[in-house]
């Protein structure tokens, strides 16, 4: 039981780093997908039908620009249990988006990696897969809430914190820090 | 216990205090990089809409985002994209029963010629040269033969598609003369197209093709059911 902690203190920093690493790519590629074209990203956001098209004009050019600085904090390990929260939260309001969209029987593409929410006959949109995508990243985003402290982050540069992940040597005493909490 | 030394160690309280300080203006900075990026998003989008457009000569009265063929009672919109199959499925499919109706002067046939794949064409952006080459072609009064001209030679989805020479090119073999060369080569139109897109997506339209009768949507656009819905608008 001892070594079995003791090993999950040593993978667990690492694992946060991967994680926050995904994460960010998966930000940084859908926000990237969609700044070359924010006509397309507005378009999306309004093929959704939950708003006025000018509240969908201005959801659809702030979104990919929120979605790529999301993935830079991610890297660069800044409040990562914030930036891990910010992201379940804009998750779970596109997965929310889909459920609806789906609920409706809207025949649209989910822009979700870019493209503009039209779809061309004969293209099904694909809201099962999407979700369960979404899922995934959300349980990303989960563990980093549950899990933030992981090494190469800017958070330890910051911060003397007594929580941060150490080397091998002090694994008891994190044992029982991280137990505590 | 740890080996490290802890001489002078301050007392814990002001530790916890200090680091809860950390983590606020962490925070702070964190949202704040996050609000400036929606800032940012928005101001970008906000400078490109100041460009500005120009608009075709030849766009329908009382709409300038399509443009008009025949003169009927009854309208007819039609919004399709270049690179849609299932816009060239529609063009060979219902594009005779609407030009019999147009020669009986029964409808009038608003064209829209929008570009929703521009993702779908490895970057070139296809659809929006197509479509902008494509006013161009209506500027000279020959839309309608360079439109059959395009689907016949229609690109596959997720290629490049044609280069703009490649449509020039076209345009010339379907009588067109120096005026439309000089437009496609201005690339005058293309802030034309995003808007003609733009004004699909705000009527509510999230389909290619789409084909409206006086202002109604059609479910699935076969000819028998642009006809049906024609007859009895005109009743």
């Amino acid at each position: 039981m001892n070594s079995l902690l003791s090993r999950w203190s040593v993978i667990q920093p690492w694992l946060t780093v991967a994680v926050r690493l995904g994460l960010a790519a998966v930000w940084i590629i859908a926000g990237g997908n969609k700044v070359g074209d924010l006509d397309a990203s507005a378009r999306a956001v309004h093929a959704y039908d939950l708003m006025p098209f000018a509240a969908a004009q201005i959801l659809g050019a702030v979104l990919p620009f929120l979605e790529i600085a999301l993935g830079l904090l991610l890297i660069v390990g800044l409040a990562t249990r914030l930036v891990g929260g910010v992201s379940a939260v804009v998750l779970v309001l596109f997965v929310g988006g889909i459920i609806s969209a789906w609920a409706r029987g809207l025949a649209i593409d989910c822009g979700c990696f870019g493209g503009g929410g039209a779809l061309a006959t004969g293209q099904e949109p694909e809201y099962l897969g999407r979700l369960l995508e979404d899922t995934g990243f959300l349980a990303m985003a989960a563990f980093l809430i549950v899990f933030p402290r992981g090494w190469l982050a800017l958070d330890n540069w910051l911060s003397d914190d007594p929580q941060l992940p150490r080397r091998r040597v002090a694994s008891t005493e994190t044992e029982t820090e991280e137990s505590a909490r | 216990m740890s080996k490290r030394p802890a001489p002078k160690a301050p007392p814990s309280y002001l530790v916890a205090e200090k680091r809860r300080q950390r983590t606020v203006w962490t925070s702070i900075v964190t949202l704040a990089v996050l609000l400036i990026a929606g800032i940012v998003g928005y101001a970008t989008y906000a400078t490109q809409r100041a460009d500005d457009i120009t608009y075709p000569k030849a766009t329908a009265p009382g709409d300038n985002t399509g443009f008009a063929l025949g003169a009927g009672p009854v309208k007819v919109d039609v919004y399709t994209d270049f690179m849609c199959p299932g816009c060239k499925n529609f063009k060979d499919a219902s594009w005779p029963a609407l030009e019999t109706m147009i020669r009986e002067n029964k409808i009038t046939v608003v064209y829209h010629p929008v570009a929703i794949l521009d993702h779908s064409s490895q970057g070139s952006k296809f659809s929006t040269r197509a479509a902008a080459i494509s006013a161009c072609a209506a500027d000279s009064g020959k839309f309608n033969e360079f439109n059959a001209a395009m689907y016949a030679q229609q690109p596959a989805q997720g290629t490049a598609g044609l280069t703009n020479e490649q449509m020039i090119d076209m345009g010339r073999g379907v009588g067109l003369g120096d005026d439309f060369v000089k437009c496609a080569e201005d690339k005058k139109y293309g802030n034309w197209v995003r808007e003609i897109t733009n004004t699909m997506s705000e009527r509510g339209f999230r389909l290619t093709p789409t084909v409206t009768v006086n202002g109604k949507q059609l479910e699935t656009p076969s000819p028998e059911k642009i006809t049906e819905a024609v007859t009895a608008a005109t009743k």
